[in-house]
């Protein structure tokens, strides 16, 4: 990744964002590996997650995302376990196209999603790279088919997306001296899934007209390492990669859940013999996320209309429902 | 904020966007409108009867509106018409259904038509899907929003948001919908009244055939098939998506929605339906959802407070007081009554200060030395060569970058490698006859299309003159850049093809109104060259019949007969280019090669004497040593190295800093000449091709409105124009027609003509709607829609 710098600014020192590798680590060989995650919650369940919408309140509507980490911090060193993704996600219009865009019948959409310098273990660069806008094109084809684009001819709408923490590749401690972690890069499928997620969130927050609430979700094939003949193959959902030591393939999708639909997939790795598997893992895991969802966008929309509907809060707080529901 | 996104961005973002106006793209469709043509009349008149022929007996059945519809859907195709108006006829429905084109219907609608069939229909006429959706305007979320707050304006934008919290936005700053009718009403944009009918037309068909659902066929089977192969696992109807008021094709495929409405009797029970959307079982049931986090450190942080539900209405801010105001000592101090510390302290350095900063001054860059030289005299004493710029025009493909690309090879200007090398490369893009025109055309696009697109510019000298070329494009694209060579040249070469109908198209097309543009530059004399020779066998009937009619127009252009000389060549070949021909089919010609007419050409008097007027035709940023430089020909005085100069329609002035004239340094200039000039204090944005680069202390005055002798080229009435001086142009328009003049006299033969035919010269006044440098015996050239309809000498300031 090589990375520009720009004459203008002070650039921070190249190489790792996290705190240095420490010298027990090195001398004492077993010490290491006490300190590797281990995936504590049930194959099918999937890592809390957190949401909060209207988060910037220049942007007509915008969305915050964070996935903690699972695994407790440990005691005796400074470095995280795992990452915790963290993602923001504004969305800017509908608004009218310039006059040098050429007439449009629809809403023309554009994602742009960036990397926080700081967001990985290795420091990004300031310019979109390619993994970058890849991700870009990713989730502009997770969210068109779902935007009702019609109704707004001669407009465009963006979808920025921030990322101020991604999910790592594999745990720091498998990786060489330099802190990053460069194992297929299985990390990027869960910032996908996030930004599909969060990029939902906040354009129902911007309020504007989907044909579903699309969801994000991961599901992924692993060595189990408590088999000992290294041949069974797990499918869990949510992989935390730090968490696993061989992820096999994985397998991202946005999916809209009321109409059983998949907008955007990504498959990663060698799937084997039934793919349909990992998809529907993945589906899954899209289905359970937008439990969390709903039920943000609803409180949302609840904290909205709080003050002046205190009258006849029940009857109107199912309209309230309904239309979020309806997204 | 949701639904006020929208709304909010629009008044905000509107300042740079004024005149946005969604309104009249849409107004117009829906409406029927009787668009039709008088050829569309006759054609329907005509194809009614060829129809009721085809029908026979089932003719009487048959109303002429039912025939003239069919028509009009299948564009007038009678077998077509003849066929579909049968079969309905056949089978005696007496509902209409008008044609459906194949491919109006996608393969999506179709499978949603199946589906629709299979599912138990028990609704009537059924609105189309598209339309019921867009119609429905109204967000609920509108009747839950309080009354709205009115927008600022843009200015106060600022002030508006000061206060806005980070998230938690409070109710009374949220943004209101309000219902307005869409306005996409689901028609063709913006398109004609006929194109929308047409649209309406198919889409009530559309509704229709879909309500009947008749055309079970076995490709929409297929697309059923492969749309359940799409999804991942079930197919058990899933939630009602916007409460169940509104159906779109695509979801039609489950049932369960579809009996919902059906069974919803009227009004009250339909609110009851929306209330309660059927609870439905989601194609996949997660056991285990995810949970939701409690905010961590950093997203509460972020967000503000760590749930929702917690959260503290806002206090909203009327005033926000400093907090010393509480203070009693506040009010009595008057804190801003005496100066301040700042103040005290600059008075007692004031003086010294000033001082200092006077000798601060940083040490001016060196000047450019300005030799002071008496140009005049410099150039009388040089005794230089007679200097001559001409431009070769000519219609597209005549063969003039050809014919150059000769003269500049017979010349020995160009040596014999860089021509074999060309030629080696124009036979790789199997374009060998272009291997000359290669040596004028230097970028790749013109050489791979193999049309002039840019001036080119080249040298050559012989014993008496120094020569410039300026190699016109000919395609009437690149007119504009054709005018900006003209306007550096002394006089024309036109090139003719000689070959069987190029003439005639040329005469039609760039011959004439390069002709037109040279003329109107104020040039006088001109050589003809009637090239290609060879492709008419040196057939001396066909150079005099070009002779003759070229001779008939250029005096109509008003050039003197004298002054026009007709050469036949040949470019490719070389032949009277610069060596006489041998060949024995031209013994009839005897006269002057080319090189020998272009150097008995008579030149313009020079005005050395008068101000300084150069026309830039082109800018260009050069290296670290000279960062701006500019190029164009001296109309009229002379330059010298550290003289300054006034760039207009800028205004701005500039040091020349070195002079370059054909490629080779040095120390001054004068008119008639092309030098490049290279230029330091002044920014690159203060100089654009076409400006008027003249001495300061004797400046061109921009004008906005001018009177000026006009030679018409095509019907001139009071009109809009587009005005060109050299390159640089305004939009204008033809004020008023003063008067019509005699062409040789310059007497007025009639006052107020209303409009003057081509050919004609009148007075006119021209009006700019931008400013440009126009001075007295400036030429403009007048330009209507990618025509030239006149070519101007302005007389003065109107
Ligand atoms: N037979 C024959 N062909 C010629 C002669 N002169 C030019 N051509 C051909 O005419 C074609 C066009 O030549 P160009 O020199 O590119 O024409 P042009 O007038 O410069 O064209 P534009 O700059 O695009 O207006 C080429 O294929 C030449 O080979 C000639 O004297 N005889
Ligand atoms: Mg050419």
């Amino acid at each position: 990744m090589a990375r520009r710098t720009f004459p203008r600014r002070n650039n921070a020192p190249s190489g790792g964002t996290c705190a240095p590798v420490f010298a027990r680590t090195i001398k004492e060989p077993g010490y290491l590996q006490t300190l590797r995650p281990s995936r504590s919650r049930g194959s099918n369940e999937l890592r809390k997650i957190f949401l909060q919408t209207s988060i910037i309140p220049s942007a007509s509507g915008s969305a915050y995302l964070e996935i903690p980490s699972s695994s407790p911090a440990s005691k005796s060193t400074l470095i995280p376990p795992t990452s915790s993704l963290k993602i923001t996600a504004s969305v800017q219009g509908p608004k009218p196209l310039p006059r040098s865009v050429p007439f449009s019948p629809s809403l023309l959409l554009t994602t742009t999603v960036k990397f926080a310098p700081f967001a990985t273990r290795h420091r990004r660069g300031y310019i979109r790279d390619s993994i970058e806008r890849d991700l870009g094109v990713h989730l502009e084809t997770a969210l068109r088919g779902v935007i009702i684009g019609e109704r707004w001819p001669k407009s465009g709408v963006e979808v920025v997306i921030t990322i101020l923490e991604g999910d790592e590749d594999g745990w720091w401690g498998d990786s060489g001296n330099d802190g990053s972690v460069n194992r297929g890069g299985w990390g990027l499928l869960n910032v996908l899934a996030g930004c599909i997620t969060v990029a939902s969130a906040a354009i129902t927050d911007a309020g504007i007209d989907c044909v579903d609430v699309v969801c994000g979700g991961v599901a992924a094939l692993t060595r189990d390492p408590a088999a000992r003949d290294k041949k069974e193959l797990v499918r869990i959902l949510d992989p935390c990669p730090a968490e696993h030591k061989e992820i096999v393939a994985a397998c991202a999708v946005g999916y809209l859940a009321s109409r059983d639909e998949i907008t955007e997939i990504w498959m990663k790795g060698d799937v084997g013999a039934d793919p349909n598997a990992l998809v529907e893992g993945a589906t899954h895991a899209a289905v359970g996320s937008l439990a969390v969802v709903k039920e943000v966008l609803l409180e949302a929309l609840q904290a909205k209309f709080q003050g002046p509907m205190e009258g006849n809060e029940s009857g109107l707080k199912r309209k309230a429902q309904d239309v979020e529901m309806t997204g | 904020m949701p639904p006020g996104g929208f709304s909010r961005t629009r008044n905000v973002d509107y300042d740079d966007d004024d005149a946005y106006d969604d309104e009249d793209d849409y107004s117009e469709e829906g409406e029927g409108g009787d668009g039709m043509t008088e050829h569309d009349k006759e054609q329907m008149r005509v194809g009614t009867t060829r129809v009721r022929q085809g029908l026979g007996e089932l003719s009487e059945f048959t109303s002429d509106a039912q025939i003239q519809e069919a028509l009009w859907h299948y564009y007038y195709d009678v077998d077509k018409s003849v066929v579909y108006l049968k079969n309905k006829l056949g089978t005696t429905e007496p509902k209409q259904e008008a044609p459906k084109k194949e491919k109006a219907t996608s393969r999506f609608d179709q499978a949603a038509s199946v589906a629709d069939q299979k599912a138990p229909t028990t609704t009537g006429k059924q609105t189309h899907p598209q339309s019921s959706w867009l119609e429905e305007s109204a967000y609920r979320v509108a009747y839950l929003s309080p009354p709205p707050i009115s927008m600022p304006t843009n200015e106060a934008i600022g002030d508006f948001f000061w206060d806005v919290p980070w998230g938690n936005v409070p109710l009374h700053r949220l943004g209101v919908i309000t219902l307005d009718t869409p306005r996409y009403r689901g028609g063709l944009l913006g398109g004609s009244s006929k194109l929308a009918a047409l649209a309406a037309k198919r889409r009530k068909d559309r509704e229709e055939a879909e309500a009947a659902a008749t055309k079970a066929n076995s490709e929409a089977n297929a697309a059923v098939a492969m749309l359940d192969k799409l999804t991942v696992k079930s197919k058990e109807p899933t939630s009602n998506l916007r409460g169940g008021d509104t159906e779109r094709p695509s979801r039609a495929r489950y049932p369960g929605r579809r009996r919902s409405r059906s069974r919803s009797p009227p009004p009250e029970a339909i609110d009851e339906a929306i209330l309660k959307p059927a609870v439905q079982q989601p194609a996949i049931v997660c056991e285990l959802p995810a949970q939701r986090a409690k905010a961590s450190m950093f997203a509460s942080t972020l967000c503000g407070g760590s749930s929702t539900a917690a959260r503290r209405p806002f206090p909203t801010l009327e005033v926000f007081p400093a907090p010393y105001t509480i203070y009693k000592e506040y009010d009595s101090a008057k804190a801003f009554a005496s100066p301040s510390p700042d103040d005290i302290k600059k008075r007692v350095q004031g003086e010294k200060l000033a001082q200092s900063v006077e000798k601060l001054a940083v040490a001016d860059e060196p000047k450019v030395k300005s030799k002071n030289l008496n140009v005049v005299q410099e150039f009388e004493k040089s005794g230089l060569k007679r200097m001559a710029n001409f431009v070769v025009v000519g219609h597209v493909d005549h063969g003039k970058s050809t014919l150059m690309g000769r003269l500049l090879y017979d010349l020995k200007v160009i040596d014999q490698r860089s021509i074999d090398k060309l030629r080696k490369e124009a036979e790789n893009i199997g374009k060998s006859s272009f291997a000359l025109a290669w040596v004028m055309d230097e970028t790749s696009e013109e050489r791979s299309r193999g049309v002039t697109v840019d001036i080119a510019t080249n040298y050559f000298e012989t014993d008496k003159t120094r020569f410039t070329i300026l190699d016109a494009p000919g395609h009437k694209d690149f007119i504009p850049n054709m005018i900006s060579g003209a306007s550096q040249a002394d006089f024309p070469v036109l090139v003719i093809d000689a070959s069987t109908n190029s003439f005639e198209s040329g005469l039609k097309g760039q011959t004439k109104e390069h002709i037109l543009i040279a003329r109107s530059m104020g040039m006088q004399h001109i050589i003809v060259a009637v090239n290609k020779m060879d492709t008419v066998s040196w057939s001396k009937a066909r150079f005099d019949d070009i002779t003759k009619r070229m001779t008939a127009f250029l005096t109509e252009a008003s050039f003197l007969e004298k002054r026009i000389t007709f050469i036949p060549l040949a470019g490719l070949t070389g032949e009277n280019v610069v060596k006489k021909i041998e060949s024995s089919a031209a013994h009839w010609y005897t006269g002057e090669t080319l090189l020998e007419a272009l150097e008995r050409v008579e030149l313009p008097k020079r005005n050395l004497q008068k101000a300084l007027r150069l026309s830039v035709a082109d800018v260009f940023r050069g290296d670290m040593r000279s960062p701006l430089s500019i190029s164009g020909r001296i109309d009229s005085g002379t330059v010298q190295v550290g003289d300054t100069i006034l760039a207009l329609p800028a205004n701005e002035t500039a040091t020349i800093k070195a002079i370059e004239v054909q490629d080779a340094p040095v120390d001054w200039a004068v008119a008639g000449q092309i030098p490049t000039l290279h230029l330091t204090d002044i920014d690159p944005i203060h100089l654009r091709q076409g400006d008027m680069v003249c001495a300061p202390n004797a400046p061109v005055k921009l004008v906005k409105a001018f009177t000026s002798k006009l030679l018409a080229f095509e019907h001139v009435l009071p009109m809009p124009v587009e005005v060109f001086r050299s390159t640089l142009n305004s939009p204008g328009g033809i004020r008023t027609l003063s008067a019509r003049l005699n062409k040789f006299t310059g007497e007025i033969v009639k006052k107020k003509p209303r409009i003057v035919k081509p050919g004609e010269v009148a007075r006119v006044v021209v009006q700019l709607e931008r400013e440009l440098p126009i001075e007295e015996g400036m030429r403009v050239v007048l330009r209507e829609r990618g025509r030239t309809v006149g070519a101007g000498l302005m007389e003065n300031v109107a």
